[in-house]
This record gives C-alpha cells, sequence and structure tokens, in this order.
C-alpha cells in the first residue's frame, strides 16, 4: 500500500516548475501522509486500485514521443460544414506539449490562454493564487497528488465580460512506450464576471497498449454571471489507468454546462464537485459511461448547494456490457439555509451482460427545508415494448436492439448544444453497440 | 390474402380467442367491432406476432405462407402492418431513423436496393405531411411526447411509407378529433388498392363513413358472432351489442 | 404561519413517560464471561445454550462499534451497564393476569393497554416483556390447538431444543456485527414463534416491550419460524418510561420464512426519545433479519417514533425464487432525536420482488436518514425491485438524508429508485386554515396523508395506534 505514496511521492520530474516548487513541495508532504484508500474507505469501497498499485507508473518518467499517425488522425474534429473546428488547441503528448500540433493564433484582448511551462509572470501568480483551491474541499487524495506532480497544464483566465471568440480544445494525448509510465494532466479556467467560454477537453491515445497512469485535473472558476460550457472526454485506449477529477466553483447567477463522457480506460475514475457559491448559479451537469470488455467507471459527483436560490440538474446514463463494472455515485448536498433550492439527479443504466455489474448510489443529503430535490436511479433492460415496435415495422431483432442501446444514452447527445461535438461522437459511440456496420447505419 | 382458420389463442393461460374464422381477400377492408375486452387486439397482436400471445389451435395463411410460422419482423417485410392501439414512446431513437431502418428493412426483404437518403426525406416529408404533422416530427424521438392524436397520426404515417399488403388499424380513430379522423381515412383511402387490404377494429360507426367497410364483423367472447355488410355497423350503433349476446345463445 | 408556530406544534410531550415502581433483581453493571455464564444459569440454559453465548461473547469482544452511521452519540461504556435485570416475582411465574403483581398491570392500564380485554377483544394473544423476563403468555392454550407455538425464549430453549438449535442464529450469525454479537451473548429473553406447515395462525400475535430500569441493557431475541405454506402476522409495540440515562436496546429478531410462508411483520416503536433538550433517550441498535424462501413473502412494516438514536435495517435475503420481499416504514424524529433506518433486500433467487416504501419526517433538531441496500446476486433472473423514498421536512434545523446503495449483477433484473424531499408547505397549512382546520390538525392530517401507504400496510389495530402516535409526536401546545 504505503509502496504506492512513497514511490509516487519520489517520482521524478523531467520539466520542473521552479515558480511552484513551494506549493508542490507542502502537496508532495501531505500526499506522503495519506493512507491508500481501502474497501473500507466508503467513497473508495468499490474501486479496485489493485492495478495501481501493481503497476509500478511511477518508476521511469514519461518520455516525449514524436506524434504517431494514429494519434495525428485522432486530433481531427469537422465543423458542421467538414471543415476542421476553429478553434483554440493545445496538445499534450505524455504530458508534454506538442507545439506542432497545437494551434493558439492571436488571443482577443482580455483572454489570457497558456500552457504552464510558458506562464509569464502575471500567470504564474495566477497559476500560485488559484491552483488547488477550486479543489480543496475534494476527499479525493489523488488530486493532492497531481497537485504535488504537476509539469505542465493550461491557464485560461478571460477578463470580466470577455466573449471567447473561438472553443478552446485540449487533446491530452497518451502514446505507448516500453515501460510503465503516469502522466499529470491540469487544467486551470477563471472566468471574470460575465465572461463566457466553451472549453473542450479529450483524452486520447493512440491504439496501443499504454501501460500508464494518468492522473487529470481541473479546476473551473466561474465569476458573477460567468457561463461555461465545458466537456470532458475519455477516450483512451482499454489499458489506460485514469483517475481525476473536475471541481467548479460557481459564483452568483453563473451558468456551468459540463458534460462528460467516458469509454476508454481500463480504469476510470472521477470524482466531479460543484460548488453552487453565489445565490442563482445553475449547473447542469451530464454523462455518459459505457465500459465494456473488463473495463471499470467511476463517477463521484457531489452538488454542493451551499447558498440559496441555486438549481441544479445531474443526468448520468450507463451501459455496462461483458464483464464491465460501473458505479456512479451522485450526492446532492444543501448546507443548512440553502433554502429555495431545486436540485435533481437522474442515473439509469442498462446491463447487457450477465457478468457485467452496475452500483448506483445516488444520495441526498439535506439540511435545509424549503427545497425542492429528488433523485431516481433505475437499472433496466432494454423495454420488451419498445423492442416489439420496431419488430412489427420489420426491423431485425439485433438492429432493434442496437437502435434501442444507442437511443438510451442517445437522449443525452441530443442534448449537446454544439452540435459539431454531438456529430463527432455519435459514430465514435456507435460503433460500440455493434461490430457489423450493417446494424449501425441507421444511427450514424 | 389473409386466411383465418378456427384460430384459438390465449395469453398468460388465459383463453381469448375461441375459434376465428376469417377470409380477406385482396382489395377487401374488414371492419371489426365488438365490446371490451372481446379479443379484438388480441387478434391484431396474435396477427403481428407479438410475444407471450400464444396460438393454441388453428391456422392463419398468408398469402402463399404459413403466417405462424414467421417472426415478427418477417411478418412485417411480408406486408403486414399493425397501427397499435398504444403506441410505445421509444425517447432516444429519432423518428426518422426509425421509419429509414424499417422502410429499408422492407425494402430489402423484397429485394429493392434502400433508397437514398434524399428520395427517403422526400418520402417522409410528404407523408408526414398527408398526416397533417410538422416536419419536426420526424426529428422528435419515436411518439416522444406525441398527444394521442398525434400517435395515431404517426401510426398512418408509417402505414404509407410501408405501403403494407396488409394493414391492421387497432382502434386508429379513438381519440381523435373530427378533422384528425378525416386525415387517417384519407391516408388510409389513398392506400386502397385492389391488392391491399385492411383490417379495421372500431368502436364507432363513423370512421365507418369515412372508410367503407365490404364486411363488419363482430368479435365477442373471443369469437366472431355475426358478420355482415355495413349496414351491420349502423343496427350495433343502434342497439348495442346485448342483441346480438342473445341471438347467440 | 411563524417557524415558531410549527415548533411549538410538533413539540411532543411523552405520553408514556413514568417510571414502575416494581422490585427488579439487577446484575451489577459490566460485561465478562462471567455475566454471560450468570444469565445462562439463572435461565437454567443448557450447556449448548451457554456454550453458543460464550462464543458470541469471545466475537464480541474483538469486534468494534460500527461508525458508518449517520448518527452522533457519547460513546457507550459497555462496562457501565447492567446486562440483567428480572421482576422479583418471577420465581413463581403467574398463571393468570390474576396473579400479576397489580403494579404492573397498572403500568399497561396507564399505558392505554387493558391487558385481558384488548387480547380477549381484539383476538390478540400478548406475550409481554417487563424488563427481561416474559411475565405472562395468554391464549396460549388457544393456539397451541392449532399447533401454533407461542412462547417465551426462555421457554423455547426448555421445551423445544432441537427447534431452536436449528434456527437460533441461522438467519443473524451471532458475529454478523457489533450488537448482534453482544445480543447473542447476553440475551435475556424475547419470543419464539412456530407456525407448524400449511397452518394459518388464528389470530394476530403481539408483543410489548418495555424498558424500565434505569441503566439496564435490553436485549431481545425474537425467533420466528413459518414452516411451509404457513401464515402469521406479528406484532410488535413498545414503549418506555421517562429516564434520564441513556439507555442500550439492542434486539435481534431472526425471521425464518419457508416455501409459500408468508410473515407479516409489523413494528410500532415508541421508546423514550429523550426530552426537548436531547437528554436521555434510548440507543436502538436492532438487527432484523429473514430468509425468504420459494415463494414465501416476508413484509416489514415499522412505524418508527421513539428513541433518541435508532439503527435498524429490516431486512429480506430472497433465498427462494419467487420470493417476495417488502419494507414499509415511517420514521418520525423530532428534537435531537437520530434515526438511521432502512431496509437491505438481498435478491438471490429468480424472479423474487421487493418493495420499499420509507417515509421519512424530520422536525426540530433531529437527523432522519434513509440507508437501504437493493443487491441484484448474479442468479437473480428477473428479479424486480422498487423503492420510493420520500422525506418531509418540518423546520429549517432538521436534517433528512437517503443514502440507497443499489447493486446489479444480472441484466434482467430491474431496480426503480425514486427520492423526494418536500415540506409541509405554507399553502397547505393556509388552504386547510382556510376551511376551518387548526394548525396543529392540519400538520397532522398532512403528515398522516404523507405516511398513508405505509398506514395501510399495517393491520388495523396498529393502524389506529400508529396515527396516534404520530398525532400525539406532532401534538403541541396549541389551543
Ligand atoms: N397480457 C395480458 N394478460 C392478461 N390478460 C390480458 C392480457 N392482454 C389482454 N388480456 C385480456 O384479454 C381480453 C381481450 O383483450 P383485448 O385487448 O384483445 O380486448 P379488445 O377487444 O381490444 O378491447 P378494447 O375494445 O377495450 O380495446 C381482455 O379481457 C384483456 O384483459
Ligand atoms: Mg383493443
Amino acid at each position: 500500500m504505503s509502496d504506492l505514496i512513497l514511490q509516487a511521492a519520489q517520482a521524478e520530474k523531467t520539466t520542473p516548475l521552479p515558480w511552484l516548487a513551494d506549493f508542490q513541495q507542502l502537496q508532495n508532504n501531505t500526499w506522503l501522509r495519506q493512507a491508500v484508500p481501502t474497501r473500507k474507505t466508503e467513497a473508495w469501497r468499490y474501486t479496485p486500485l489493485n492495478r495501481l498499485e501493481k503497476g509500478n507508473f511511477f518508476g521511469a518518467p514519461a518520455q516525449v514521443h514524436e506524434c504517431s499517425e494514429c494519434l495525428q488522425e485522432q486530433i481531427s474534429l469537422p465543423d458542421a460544414n467538414g471543415d476542421e473546428l476553429d478553434c483554440y488547441r493545445l496538445v499534450f503528448v505524455n504530458g508534454f506539449y506538442a507545439e506542432s500540433l497545437s494551434a493558439l493564433g492571436e488571443l482577443q484582448t482580455g483572454v489570457s490562454l497558456c500552457r504552464f511551462g510558458d506562464a509569464n509572470e502575471a500567470q504564474q501568480s495566477a497559476i500560485k493564487t488559484h491552483l488547488g483551491t477550486i479543489a480543496n474541499d475534494s476527499v479525493n487524495l489523488f488530486t493532492t497528488l497531481n497537485n504535488s506532480q504537476l509539469q505542465e497544464g493550461v491557464l485560461l483566465s478571460l477578463d470580466d465580460g470577455v466573449v471567447l471568440d473561438k472553443p478552446l480544445r485540449i487533446l491530452w494525448l497518451g502514446s505507448a512506450q516500453a515501460v510503465p509510465f503516469s502522466v499529470t494532466q491540469r487544467l486551470l479556467v477563471l472566468m471574470g464576471a460575465n465572461s463566457q467560454a466553451m472549453v473542450l477537453e479529450q483524452h486520447l491515445s493512440d491504439d496501443a497498449e499504454q501501460n500508464s497512469f494518468t492522473n487529470g485535473v481541473t479546476e473551473l472558476s466561474l465569476g458573477e454571471g460567468a457561463q461555461l460550457h465545458h466537456y470532458r472526454l475519455h477516450q483512451e485506449h482499454e489499458s489506460v489507468l485514469h483517475i481525476g477529477g473536475v471541481f467548479a466553483d460557481l459564483g452568483k447567477n453563473s451558468l456551468l454546462n459540463s458534460f462528460h463522457l467516458a469509454f476508454g480506460s481500463v480504469l476510470t475514475r472521477i470524482d466531479i464537485v460543484v460548488n453552487h457559491r453565489g445565490q442563482g448559479a445553475h449547473s447542469e451537469l451530464s454523462g455518459i459511461y459505457l465500459p465494456r470488455n473488463n473495463q471499470y467507471v467511476d463517477y463521484h459527483t457531489c452538488i454542493e448547494h451551499r447558498v440559496p436560490n441555486c438549481t441544479s440538474n445531474e443526468v448520468f446514463r450507463g451501459i455496462i456490457g461483458d464483464s464491465a463494472r460501473a458505479v456512479f455515485n451522485g450526492r446532492i448536498h444543501i448546507h443548512r439555509d440553502a433554502q429555495k433550492t431545486s436540485a435533481k439527479l437522474s442515473n439509469k443504466n442498462l446491463l447487457t451482460s450477465n457478468r457485467a455489474e452496475i452500483d448506483s448510489k445516488p444520495e441526498l443529503e439535506i439540511y435545509a427545508d424549503d427545497v425542492l430535490c429528488a433523485h431516481g436511479a433505475t437499472i433496466s433492460q432494454i423495454e420488451d415494448e419498445a423492442l416489439h415496435y420496431l419488430r412489427t415495422r420489420g426491423i431485425s431483432d439485433q438492429e432493434a436492439r442496437v437502435l434501442l442501446s444507442f437511443g438510451f444514452i442517445n437522449t443525452l447527445i441530443e442534448k449537446i448544444p454544439h452540435t459539431e461535438i454531438a456529430e463527432y461522437l455519435r459514430p465514435k459511440l456507435a460503433v460500440l453497440f455493434a461490430r457489423d456496420p450493417e446494424l449501425l447505419r441507421h444511427i450514424v | 390474402m389473409l386466411a383465418i382458420n378456427n384460430l384459438h389463442a390465449e395469453v398468460e393461460e388465459k383463453q381469448i380467442l375461441k375459434g376465428i374464422n376469417l377470409d380477406i381477400k385482396p382489395g377487401e377492408v374488414h371492419a371489426i367491432m365488438g365490446p371490451n375486452g372481446s379479443g379484438k387486439s388480441t387478434l391484431g397482436h396474435v396477427l403481428s406476432g407479438r410475444e407471450g400471445y400464444e396460438v393454441t389451435q388453428g391456422s392463419v395463411q398468408f398469402g402463399q405462407k404459413d403466417l405462424l410460422e414467421m417472426s415478427i419482423e418477417e411478418r412485417a417485410r411480408e406486408g403486414l402492418f399493425l397501427a397499435f392501439q398504444y403506441p410505445v414512446e421509444i425517447p432516444g431513437v429519432s423518428n426518422m431513423e426509425f421509419l429509414k431502418a424499417s422502410v429499408d428493412a422492407v425494402r430489402a426483404h423484397n429485394e429493392l436496393p434502400d433508397l437514398d437518403a434524399v428520395s427517403f426525406m422526400k418520402k417522409a416529408r410528404s407523408v408526414c405531411k398527408a398526416v397533417d404533422l410538422d416536419q419536426s416530427f420526424l426529428k422528435r424521438g419515436v411518439n416522444e411526447g406525441f398527444s394521442g392524436g398525434e400517435k395515431k397520426r404517426n401510426e398512418i404515417m408509417q402505414m404509407m411509407l410501408l405501403e403494407p399488403r396488409l394493414a391492421i388499424l387497432d382502434e386508429t380513430d379513438s381519440g381523435l378529433d373530427i378533422d384528425a379522423l378525416q386525415v387517417v381515412a384519407e391516408g388510409v383511402n389513398s392506400l386502397r388498392s385492389p391488392d391491399r387490404s385492411f383490417i379495421v377494429i372500431t368502436h364507432y360507426q363513423r370512421l365507418l363513413d369515412y372508410i367503407e367497410p365490404d364486411f363488419v364483423h363482430v368479435l365477442a367472447g373471443g369469437k366472431i358472432v355475426k358478420s355482415g355488410d355495413k349496414s351491420l355497423a349502423l343496427e350495433l350503433e343502434a342497439k348495442g351489442y346485448a342483441w346480438l349476446a342473445e341471438e347467440v345463445v | 404561519m411563524s417557524q415558531e408556530h410549527i415548533d411549538k406544534l410538533i413539540e411532543s410531550d411523552y405520553a408514556a413517560g413514568f417510571v414502575t415502581e416494581v422490585e427488579s433483581e439487577t446484575l451489577p453493571p459490566g460485561l465478562n464471561e462471567d455475566v454471560v455464564r450468570f444469565i445462562s444459569g439463572k435461565k437454567n440454559e443448557p450447556q449448548w445454550m451457554l456454550d453458543w453465548r460464550l462464543k458470541a461473547y469471545r466475537a464480541w469482544r474483538e469486534m468494534t462499534e460500527p461508525e458508518w452511521a449517520h448518527v452522533d452519540y457519547p460513546p457507550i461504556v459497555f462496562d457501565e451497564i447492567s446486562y440483567y435485570s428480572a421482576p422479583k416475582s418471577m420465581a413463581d411465574r403467574p398463571q393468570s393476569l390474576d396473579e400479576v403483581d397489580p403494579e404492573l398491570i397498572a403500568t399497561y392500564n396507564k399505558l392505554g393497554i387493558p391487558l385481558h380485554e384488548q387480547a380477549a377483544l381484539a383476538g390478540v394473544a400478548v406475550d409481554v416483556v417487563f424488563d427481561s423476563v416474559s411475565v405472562v403468555t395468554t391464549f396460549k392454550s388457544k393456539l397451541l390447538e392449532s399447533g401454533v407455538i407461542f412462547c417465551s425464549m426462555s421457554e423455547a430453549i426448555k421445551d423445544y431444543p432441537e427447534l431452536v438449535q436449528k434456527y437460533l442464529g441461522s438467519v443473524v450469525p451471532q458475529k454478523d456485527n457489533f450488537y448482534a454479537a453482544l445480543n447473542s451473548a447476553v440475551f435475556s429473553d424475547g419470543s419464539f414463534v412456530y407456525i407448524p406447515k400449511g397452518v394459518r395462525c388464528p389470530m394476530e400475535l403481539s408483543t410489548y416491550f418495555r424498558i424500565n430500569e434505569s441503566n439496564t441493557g435490553q436485549f431481545e431475541r425474537t425467533l420466528i419460524i413459518a414452516e411451509e405454506g404457513s401464515h402469521v402476522s406479528y406484532l410488535e409495540g413498545c414503549t418506555a418510561p421517562m429516564r434520564d440515562e441513556n439507555q442500550l436496546h439492542a434486539a435481534v429478531v431472526e425471521l425464518v420464512v419457508l416455501d409459500n410462508a408468508q410473515i407479516k411483520y409489523s413494528t410500532v416503536q415508541n421508546w423514550y426519545p429523550g426530552n426537548a433538550e436531547g437528554k436521555g433517550g434510548i440507543y436502538n441498535f436492532v438487527t432484523k433479519r429473514g430468509i425468504v424462501h420459494k415463494n414465501a413473502r416476508l413484509s416489514w412494516t415499522q412505524v418508527e417514533t421513539g428513541s433518541a438514536v435508532t439503527w435498524k435495517y429490516p431486512s429480506c435475503i430472497l433465498k427462494g425464487d419467487n420470493s417476495v420481499g417488502e419494507f414499509y416504514s415511517v420514521a418520525l424524529t423530532n428534537n435531537y432525536q437520530q434515526a438511521d433506518t432502512g431496509t437491505k433486500m438481498i435478491h438471490i433467487g429468480k424472479n423474487t420482488r421487493s418493495t420499499i416504501i420509507s417515509k421519512g419526517i424530520s422536525a426540530g433538531k433531529s437527523s432522519n436518514v434513509y440507508r437501504g441496500l437493493v443487491r441484484m446476486n448474479p442468479g437473480a433472473e428477473g428479479a424486480r425491485n422498487f423503492t420510493q423514498c420520500d422525506s418531509l421536512l418540518i423546520g429549517d434545523k432538521c436534517a433528512a438524508h437517503t443514502f440507497p446503495y443499489i447493486e446489479s449483477k444480472h441484466p434482467t433484473a430491474v431496480v426503480e429508485h425514486e427520492a423526494t424531499t418536500s415540506k409541509v408547505s405554507d399553502d397547505q397549512l393556509y388552504l386547510c386554515q382556510q376551511r376551518g382546520i387548526d394548525a396543529e390538525k392540519a400538520v397532522s392530517m398532512i403528515v398522516n396523508g404523507f405516511c398513508k401507504e405505509v398506514f395501510k400496510e399495517l393491520p388495523m389495530e396498529f393502524a389506529v395506534e400508529a396515527g396516534k402516535l404520530l398525532e400525539v409526536s406532532l401534538e403541541g401546545s396549541v389551543g
């Protein structure tokens, strides 16, 4: 157990950030005092960490790689006209910035966007001020590890009233290497009052055994009236281990719309904490998980209503196949005095194999009376009646099942406000439902 | 077209159809009326092959084929269409992709090539218009949030798109306003042809004013207790079903 | 309507708060093997029973108190608790009610339980447990005619040792959990019920529990065996006199529901909840569980209004194919009460069904938790669960929590869970008042309406009692 703690603490940094050394030293000390969670640790009761403990991921540093063709292909994201999406793009391979693949271009005034390794003095100071403060309340000890291990990251900071003119796309790419390695990823978004942005985070890798552990932490701070559309898509190779989190602070009347997807990684554990800190804030959280084979996906979400008059809506859906296992933990926490809160959560699951497993734990923790809270969780199968209806229209049983399973998650894809992302995802997701393209032709 | 011979069927070990005999020739329209719970929908489900409806006796010939040997989708592809009394909602599956999948499946069965996207869209739009539904219904989930009347029109739209040989309409008229009733009737009438037959299940004579049946049958207690021409429907409207029960006894 | 006003409405005086002066024989505080031997010896138990207790005691010594529950109370010093007390008159046990200590009868009367009348009128056989020893059993002979055994656990150990040996601990093993182990070591007495094959128990069986001695642990042990095709409805109710010191109650209830049998187990729990400042009250740590075999049905219904701290999860192990488990619960907490209660439905057999309806009402500064587990095992083909958990909050100082655990390992199993929270709204109160109903009555009506789904599962006599209980709990100084 403690081997992991020690190894990780002593992992060598190839490109340290000297200006962050003090912070990282402190974090490392905290990490050293941690105990690796066990089955008895409530928040980790289902999560198997043995792969992480046995994987020796901290023995050797990640290497800088030439970007493989496979990876280059994955970078493409077409817009509605089929052209490459016009966006700010930052690409990292195994944690190292890949300048040739990135596209920053001219920035608007009031926009500060950089990678940590390039941060100027003002940016360094912004990072030092805010880094780790939003993820502060988290129980996820791996955030501490991220704090102490990070060597790169992305900062997006918007002045008051700035509307970011293009989406920001961050690609965290993994490229296979012979020895096990770990990658630390970090994103810090600081939004001034009434600013607006769209941020797309993608976790991708080339098509080979990765042998890697990825720790990706995102911190989002929304000032008064700010609006953020955020996507975090886990599309890595099935051999990756990924533990990470998204932590958001919502100011007065701000709006966060955060979409999550996981179908990569053998182990995905994502903690999402949304803090409603200013009255009138609203959050929309949605997610899809599609583990197959022997994958394990675990979303731990926590919606913190700390002040009155906020609303939140959360919808997660999953389809679990083969010997895969999914865990969904959705907590709604209404603090004392957070009156007039409205909080809703829905989690629906389909099991498609008799070796698959789902553990769902929606939680309500309520300390205020004048609130409207509800959660629902279901585990079910494809509805017989719907299946029958499709078959009476001549659609084969097999295709009907594909249509209906896909439909089960498509209800969330349909709600994605950026159609180019919905269109990009649809075929990528469809192939998970059937190998025979004949069965997919009506959904892509 | 369809020959039903001494058909017995049960649901959850409960005998519901108790010897149905019915012969439907190409081009004919047969109306089936009868009290609630008499087995009308059951007949439709048995013909379409719904799971859980077990045929215990009798046979059904559809064209040259034994209907009961076929799977649900085979029957549909062979040209049997059932417009449901209670169409199910399927969120997440758009009406459009559903219709395309259905049309492609039926065409493939008849060894016709897939319609290209543009021709299909054209056709879909035109039938959509024909049943007086807004084009946006094509993009919505199948029946998702549709009103009762919209669901029924969606059924007729599918029928028009699939052009079946035999269409069974199960109370497609209930829950429709007068205008919608006409829309549905027009849809049906536009498809009437010498090689296409209809079974129209209804409680109301009114529909039969619009869709003129060649025969009217009364189904009661799992049997056809009386058959006649369209005047029988008028008689039923006036007298109800009670007198039939006496007559049968 | 002001908050204060509502607060007043929900304040309640404990109607059953008085102390009976019956001389008791009480063991000095503390727990060790000698105490276990003493208890066993006092009851003239056979060696196997003593061995069973000692095994439990040794296991308990190695265990630690569970900490996962959402409750907060000062540590219990197990050496300051006395583990045995019995009414003096026990030596010659009364054969009829006339022989019962009049003091005792008076106590029941104060509680509104005129024993012989009620029993006779309602056709209820009452096995009264006063402190730790069964004092009187009525209707025993009538039950025996149909082969039903209904007696105290002590008697069962003597008279039906094979049955006890076969089933005791078969549902809740000695080492099951900290409190179950403690109970197994020192259980004082409790009820034993055996319904033979195919027999429908001719009357509802009922027990009233009371805690009386201060600083006395109460460790009831109940075992009910419903043989194949039999039916029984069992009612358990309790109420306790006002005391300052916290009292520990750790009961174990084991139910065995064999093929095609049915057990309906209903509880009204009204132990002393402590005063408005949170002083005193019972600590109620209960393990209740049943094993449900093929085509059998187990139904738990509970109305929990008492105790300072409650920790209780009546559970169903749905082992047999087509077996059914049900849990209907109303839990009301007020002042400083804390309840962490719910159920576990473990689906093992095919086509097993379970229903959970939980209604939590929190008022004052109390905390009310629903904690439930629904597990679909790999063999639970076609299994179904439906869960509905609703919380009603009265006032802005209380807390209501819902912690369901849903685990499924079978693709054809279907689980549906829903939870909501609401409050008694000003609009509802206004409407009632506008129709001439006073605020106190209105709150009580709304709360009763909120609980309706559960109350309708209670046997008639109990439904009345439960309604009364809620009303008492909601009774205030208005009017
Ligand atoms: N799944 C089922 N399980 C049990 N009984 C069923 C089932 N489906 C149908 N039935 C029963 O079979 C009988 C015939 O039902 P059916 O739906 O065919 O009647 P109907 O003639 O269509 O009535 P309506 O005019 O009301 O539509 C009814 O008594 C009905 O309750
Ligand atoms: Mg019908």
